[in-house]
C-alpha cells in the first residue's frame, strides 16, 4: 500500500496529533513568558523523572480500559501499594529483594479482587473501582495510622535515584513498561482481543473470546503496574506518605483519555497516553514556574479532562466514534428503540 | 361515507439504494379497523415511522380530520416495568408547573381502575407491571394511549401488538380494540399473523416492496389472497435448484430446547444447505444461536462430525469448526470500531497464534485474498468496518465465518438489509461453501431466499417443527402458508 498525500495530511492534522500542537503552543508561550526559568535543562530532566510514575500509573489504568473497565481506584492502588512498601521495609524490616515482588503480587491481587467483583458479582466497573478505592484508602490509613512511615533503608532510595546514561531508573522503567504494553496491545492477538472486548463485548464473545478472563487479566496486570508505581514512589520519597498516592488518579486518567484522541482516532493507546501525559505535565510545570498557586494543578487537569472528552464527542458528531464516547455512553442509560 | 379521520396520499420515502415507500395512499375512517400486512422490508415500519414523526417523507401528504390525533403503541409497549399500572398511566400527567404538586395516589389509582376497566376484567393497578400478564400490560398501554382523549375520533396505531401475547390472551386485546373502534376511533393494526388479521380487521391493506398492492374489505380476501400479497407469487412453482451431493452427517442434534425452541431434532449433512423458516417468535430466530452455544440450551444429543459436543460455548464451537454469522450485524456480528482486517481475523487469531506471540505478518495479505473472493468493495482491509455499506459489511462477516472451511456454518438472516448485488454475492459464497463440504444452516424470514437457496427447509411454528419441505414441495408459497399455519 502506498502512502498518499491524504494519508500524510491526516497524519499531520490537528485532529490526529492535537497534543503535539498544544505542546508547541505551550512551549512557545512559556519560552516567551518565563524564558529564564522554563528553558533550563534541569527543569526538563526533573520533569521527565517526576512524571515517570504518573506515566506508569496511566498505563496501569489504560490496559483495563482497553477492555472496557474504567478504573477509578488507580490513585488509591498506587497509594496503598506505596504505603505497603514503606510498611514492609520500615516496620517489618523486610529485605528489598523480597519487598518489591511482595508489593507487586499484592497489587495484582487487588486487581484480581476488583475483577472478580466486576465479572462475578456483575458490578459496573466504575462502581466497583469507586468502592475498591474507598476500601484501599481505609487500608492505607489503617496501615500507616494516617502518618508518614519514616526511617526506611537508605539503600531503597537508590532505586528511584539511580541513573543510567543520565536518565533515572523510573524513566527507564516507564520506557520498558510502555514498550511491553505497546507490543501486547498493538502487536499480539491478546491485544486485539482486549480492544474487541472493550469495543463490543457481545460481538467479542461470539468470536470465541473469553470476555471475563480478558477483563480479569487486564485488571491484574494493571494492579501489578500500579503497585510498581507505588513501590517506586516510596523509594523516591524514602518514606511512606498516605497523602500522595490518591493524587495520581486525575493526571493518569486525563492522560489516558486525552491520549485516546491522539494517533489512533479514538482508540486508547500507549503512545498517545505517554505523549498526552508529558504535554499536560509541561503545561503544569510552566504554570508553576510562572508562580501560579498549587490549586491551578487541579484546575488544569480538570479542564483538560473535560476538553479531552469534549474533543472525542466532537469527533463522534463528525461520524468518528471514539473510545471515550463509549465509556460516556456506557454510563448513560441507552433508550431502547422499539424493534419494527 | 364520511370524511376519513386520516388521509395519507402519495407518500414517498427513499433511503440510499432503496425506495422504502412508493406513492402509498391510506385512508382510515371513524370506527374502522385497518390491518396492514406485508413481509419484512415491505414498508410497514417506514409508514408507521413517518406518521409517528420519526422520519420525514420525501413527498406526499398526511391530513387528519379537525381535532383528530394520532396515537401509537409500539411493539415493546414503552412502559416502565418497575412501576404499577396506575403510576404508568399517571406518568405523563403533571407536566410543567404541576410537576411538583403532591402526588395523589388514591385519585391516580381510581382513575387507572376506571381506564383499564373499559377494556375488560379489572386487575390490581398498584402491582408492578412486570408481575402482570402480557395482555394486561397491553391494556395498560392502550389505556395510556387513550388517556386524555377528549373525544373518540382519534386514530390508534398498534405495531405487532400480539407479538408477546399468548394465543389465549390475544382475544382480550382484540376485545379492547373492537370496543374502541365501536366508540368511533380509527384503528390501524400492523401484524404478520394473518389469521389474527382476518378475525379482527374490517379492511386489509397490503404492502410489498414499498408499494400498496391491495386495499380491500376483509370479506373479499381469502387466505390465498393474503399469501399472494405477502409473497407476490400467484402460482406454485418450484424454484430452480441444482441438486447437490451430500456427504456424511456433519451436525446431529436431538431434543434441543432453549429460548423459544422446544425439543428440536435436526440433522445437516456435509454439503447440504438446510433452511429454518417461521414467523418472528416461532423459534426460527433462536435456532442458530442455540446451536452455536451463544444462548443457553439443553439437548439430549449433540454431535459434530460424529463426535459428542456436550458443553457448548462460542469458543468451543469455533474450535470444533462451527461458525455463526448472527443477524444483528451492528451489535453482534462486527466490532464497529475495528478495521475490516481486525474484524476478519478476530475469531481465527487464537487458532493460528499464541496470545502473546506477534500477529503473523501475512495477516493483511490473507485478508485481502479472502475479501477478493467475496467481492468486498472497496477492498480496503485497513478501513474501519463501520464505513463499509451494509452489504459489504455482510460480505466481510461471511468471509470471516467461512474462513478455514468450517464443518458447520450457521447463518441468521444472511441478507437482511443488503442490496441486490450483495445478496447475489452472499448466495454465491454460501453455495461455494456447501460445494466445499460445509454443512450450512440458514435461518431466514425471507421465504423466497430459502426456497431458492436450500435443499430442505424446516418450518418452525410456536417453538416446534411445523413442517419440513424439500424437493417440489419447497416453494415460496408453501413456506409462507406453513409459517403462518394456513392450510
Amino acid at each position: 500500500m502506498s502512502i498518499t498525500r491524504a494519508d500524510v495530511a491526516h497524519a499531520l492534522s490537528f485532529r490526529n496529533i492535537s497534543a503535539l500542537y498544544i505542546f508547541a503552543i505551550l512551549f512557545i508561550v512559556f519560552s516567551l513568558w518565563i524564558p529564564e526559568k522554563f528553558l533550563q535543562p534541569g527543569v526538563w530532566r526533573s520533569l521527565l523523572d517526576a512524571e515517570a510514575l504518573t506515566g506508569i500509573a496511566a498505563l496501569a489504568a489504560l490496559i483495563p480500559l482497553t477492555a472496557g473497565a474504567l478504573n477509578l481506584a488507580i490513585g488509591a492502588q498506587v497509594g496503598f501499594c506505596a504505603i505497603l512498601s514503606a510498611f514492609l521495609l520500615g516496620k517489618i524490616q523486610m529485605p528489598i529483594a523480597l519487598q518489591l515482588p511482595a508489593v507487586i503480587v499484592v497489587g495484582g491481587l487487588i486487581g484480581l479482587v476488583t475483577a472478580l467483583v466486576i465479572t462475578r458479582l456483575k458490578v459496573e466497573p466504575i462502581i466497583a473501582t469507586l468502592g475498591m478505592s474507598s476500601i484501599l484508602l481505609a487500608g492505607m490509613a489503617w496501615i500507616s495510622n494516617s502518618q508518614q512511615i519514616l526511617g526506611l533503608d537508605p539503600a531503597y532510595r537508590e532505586i528511584a535515584a539511580a541513573q543510567f546514561a543520565g536518565i533515572t531508573v523510573p524513566v527507564w522503567v516507564l520506557l520498558a513498561v510502555a514498550i511491553v504494553s505497546w507490543y501486547v496491545l498493538e502487536r499480539t492477538p491478546a491485544g486485539r482481543r482486549l480492544y474487541a472486548v472493550g469495543f463490543n463485548p457481545e460481538s467479542a464473545r461470539l468470536a470465541g473470546i473469553g470476555v471475563e478472563r480478558l477483563q480479569l487479566g487486564s485488571l491484574v496486570a494493571g494492579g501489578a503496574l500500579a503497585a510498581l508505581a507505588g513501590a517506586l514512589l516510596t523509594s523516591r520519597l524514602n518514606a511512606g506518605d498516605p497523602t500522595v498516592g490518591p493524587s495520581f488518579l486525575l493526571p493518569a486518567l486525563t492522560a489516558v483519555f486525552l491520549g485516546s484522541t491522539q494517533f489512533k482516532g479514538g482508540r486508547f493507546n500507549v503512545l498517545g497516553t505517554i505523549v498526552a501525559m508529558y504535554v499536560l505535565a509541561v503545561g503544569i510545570k510552566g504554570l508553576q514556574l510562572a508562580g501560579s498557586p498549587r490549586w491551578v494543578n487541579d484546575l488544569f487537569y480538570g479542564l483538560s479532562l473535560l476538553l479531552a472528552v469534549a474533543l472525542s464527542q466532537w469527533d463522534k458528531t463528525s461520524r468518528r466514534s471514539s473510545a471515550i464516547g463509549r465509556v460516556v455512553d456506557g454510563l448513560k442509560r441507552k433508550p431502547k428503540t422499539p424493534a419494527s | 361515507m364520511s370524511e376519513p379521520l386520516l388521509r395519507v396520499a402519495g407518500l414517498v420515502k427513499a433511503f440510499p439504494g432503496l425506495t422504502a415507500l412508493d406513492r402509498v395512499d391510506l385512508d382510515v375512517h371513524s370506527g374502522e379497523i385497518v390491518a396492514i400486512v406485508g413481509h419484512n422490508g415491505s414498508g410497514k415500519s417506514t409508514l408507521m415511522k413517518i406518521l409517528a414523526g420519526v422520519y420525514t417523507a420525501d413527498a406526499g401528504s398526511v391530513q387528519t380530520a379537525p381535532g383528530t390525533e394520532l396515537h401509537f403503541i409500539h411493539q415493546d409497549l414503552a412502559l416502565v416495568d418497575q412501576l404499577s399500572a396506575a403510576e404508568n398511566l399517571a406518568l405523563r400527567r403533571g407536566e410543567g408547573a404541576t410537576a411538583l404538586a403532591p402526588y395523589r395516589s388514591r385519585e391516580v389509582q381510581d382513575r387507572a381502575r376506571e381506564l383499564v376497566s373499559r377494556f375488560g376484567p379489572p386487575f390490581d393497578v398498584t402491582c408492578p407491571l412486570h408481575r402482570l400478564t402480557p395482555a394486561q400490560r397491553a391494556v395498560v398501554a392502550i389505556s395510556r394511549a387513550m388517556d386524555g382523549w377528549t373525544h373518540s375520533r382519534n386514530v390508534l396505531f398498534l405495531d405487532e401488538p400480539t407479538e408477546s401475547l399468548h394465543r389465549t390472551e390475544v382475544e382480550v386485546l382484540f376485545e379492547a380494540v373492537r370496543r374502541l373502534a365501536a366508540e368511533g376511533a380509527g384503528i390501524v393494526f400492523v401484524s404478520h399473523r394473518l389469521d389474527e388479521v382476518r378475525s379482527l380487521a374490517h379492511r386489509i391493506v397490503g404492502l410489498r416492496d414499498g408499494r400498496k398492492v391491495a386495499d380491500r374489505p376483509v370479506a373479499e380476501m381469502d387466505e390465498g389472497h393474503l399469501i399472494e400479497i405477502v409473497t407476490g407469487v400467484e402460482k406454485m412453482d418450484a424454484a430452480e435448484r441444482t441438486p447437490r451431493t451430500h456427504g456424511e452427517i456433519a451436525l446431529r442434534v436431538r431434543g434441543l430446547s432453549g429460548a423459544s425452541v422446544e425439543s428440536l431434532d435436526l440433522e445437516v449433512r456435509a454439503g447440504e444447505i438446510v433452511g429454518i423458516a417461521g414467523t418472528l417468535g416461532s423459534g426460527r430466530e433462536a435456532v442458530p444461536s442455540l446451536l452455536y452455544g451463544a444462548t443457553d440450551a439443553a439437548a439430549s444429543a449433540f454431535t459434530i462430525d460424529g463426535s459428542d459436543y456436550p458443553r457448548r460455548s462460542p469458543a468451543q464451537s469455533l474450535r470444533r469448526g462451527m461458525t455463526f454469522a448472527p443477524a444483528d450485524r451492528g451489535r453482534l456480528a462486527v466490532v464497529r470500531d475495528m478495521t475490516a482486517r481486525e474484524n476478519f481475523t478476530l475469531p481465527h487469531l487464537a487458532r493460528t497464534t499464541a496470545a502473546f506471540a506477534p500477529v503473523p505478518g501475512g495477516e493483511r495479505a490473507e485478508t485481502a485474498v479472502a475479501f477478493a473472493a467475496c467481492d468486498v468493495r472497496p477492498a480496503r482491509t485497513e478501513q474501519r468496518i463501520s464505513l463499509f455499506s451494509g452489504g459489504n459489511q455482510q460480505k466481510i462477516v461471511m468471509a470471516k465465518s467461512m474462513h478455514h472451511r468450517p464443518t458447520v456454518l450457521l447463518l441468521d438472516e444472511p441478507t437482511q438489509g443488503v442490496d441486490v448485488g450483495a445478496k447475489a454475492a452472499i448466495y454465491t459464497a454460501i453455495e461455494r461453501g456447501a460445494a466445499g463440504g460445509t454443512a450450512v444452516l440458514v435461518a431466514s424470514s425471507d421465504a423466497k431466499e430459502l426456497a431458492g437457496l436450500c435443499d430442505r427447509v424446516i418450518v418452525m411454528r410456536d417453538g416446534v417443527v411445523g413442517a419440513e419441505l424439500s424437493a417440489d414441495d419447497l416453494t415460496e408459497r408453501r413456506l409462507v402458508a406453513e409459517a403462518y399455519g394456513l392450510p
